[in-house]
């Protein structure tokens, strides 16, 4: 009988000293408290950036491909013009020019005009200017790409006999292929898109 | 140190919670963000779905017999819209008026037709087209090859031509 009214007085000691300044034993709930939150909070913290990070650039590569696309249709455009266009009086600087601009077989036909060939060329006292009107990328590969273009081609005539006639202005349907050499990208071929009626 | 860190544990952990649960909700977004405003050629399926969409249209509605314009008709309403649409039916008048005269019989082809730029429910292409007429009462026939600047809207899930311009 003693001892069952004397149990109780003990606890509440006990409990009083815990409150007080107790080192008490760490119960199942504060290990959890100190050691398993923060574990699962740097967990989540950790996943989470990393999911974030790799969302960035879930579409990357198509941002890297738009970008290509878009630079491969600015230089086929100007090289398209470039090689519609000639001065008779500056023959040599435009075939320099077209080679520049071209690769593979048109660079190797376009750098072994004649001198003869050029010569009837500067004889002819024409101004040819080609002008891009509208350009497409058809195919696009990492070095490889095609593009289409319609391109106004004016021609003056530079003779005295002919320098007050009106120029004369053609329409023309192109389809140019460009492989990456080095950092730039230069014409393979360059072909008129020619009816074809089946 | 101890009382230190247990002044401040749980603000920290909550922290680590909301930054973490902040990352993934950031993550999820930014998924969902399309980062490519112009997918010609790049989405290779919805290029070629506006490609071949504006293709068979314009060769319907580019093809034409005296004898039968009922399908060209058709293919107006069901491949253009807006401005084009109403250029189109001008010119369609002008060639039920003269067409039956002639004898006139339009066939089209298109050569190539490549998309400049695409999104959801826009397109501009360029499409290179060819146009056979052949008029029976003088046996003449000509080919004539067009450059066309098109605009196209998807309406309903479908392309249509709502623009044409050509060189």
């Amino acid at each position: 009988m003693s001892t069952t009214t004397e149990r109780p007085t003990g606890a509440r000691r006990d409990a009083t000293a815990v409150e007080k300044d107790a080192p008490e034993p760490p119960s199942r709930r504060d290990r959890v408290l100190t050691w398993a939150l923060p574990l699962v909070a740097v967990c989540v913290l950790a996943a989470g950036m990393v999911t974030w990070w790799r969302a960035s650039g879930h579409d990357q590569e198509m941002v890297d491909e738009a970008a290509r696309r878009d630079r491969v249709l600015i230089v086929a455009t100007s090289h398209i013009e470039t090689l519609n266009s000639l001065d008779y009086r500056k023959v040599d600087e435009g075939l320099k020019g077209w080679a520049a601009v071209t690769t593979g077989t048109l660079h190797d036909q376009l750098t072994s005009v004649s001198e003869e060939d050029r010569k009837v060329l500067a004889e002819q006292e024409k101004i040819t200017t080609g002008s891009v009107m509208d350009a497409a990328v058809t195919e696009l590969d990492d070095d490889t790409a095609t593009v289409i273009a319609a391109v106004e081609i004016t021609v003056r005539d530079g003779s005295a006999s002919g320098k007050d006639a009106e120029p004369t202005v053609k329409r023309n349907r192109f389809a140019a292929d460009l492989v990456k050499v080095g950092d730039d990208w230069l014409l393979e071929s360059l072909e008129q898109v020619a009816v074809n009626m089946s | 140190m101890s009382l230190l860190v247990r002044r401040w544990a749980p603000f920290l952990v909550a922290l680590a919670l909301i930054l973490g649960l902040g990352a993934f909700w950031q993550a999820d977004r930014e998924r969902r963000t399309d980062h490519v405003g112009n997918r010609a050629v790049v989405d290779a399926a919805a290029t070629s779905e506006a490609q071949s969409a504006v293709s068979t249209g314009l060769l319907q509605v580019f093809s034409y017999d005296f004898a039968d314009p009922a399908p060209t008709a058709a293919a107006a309403d069901e491949f253009l819209a807006g401005d084009a649409r109403k250029e189109y039916d001008l010119l369609f008048k002008q060639l039920q008026e003269k067409a039956p005269g002639q004898k006139l019989v339009l066939s089209a082809e298109v050569q190539v037709a490549a998309v400049k730029s695409l999104d959801a429910d826009s397109a501009s292409l360029l499409v290179f087209l060819d146009q056979a007429s052949q008029r029976s009462t003088d046996k003449e026939s000509s080919i004539s090859a067009a450059q066309i600047a098109v605009e196209a809207a998807k309406v309903d899930g479908q392309w249509k031509v709502t623009a044409l311009d050509l060189f």
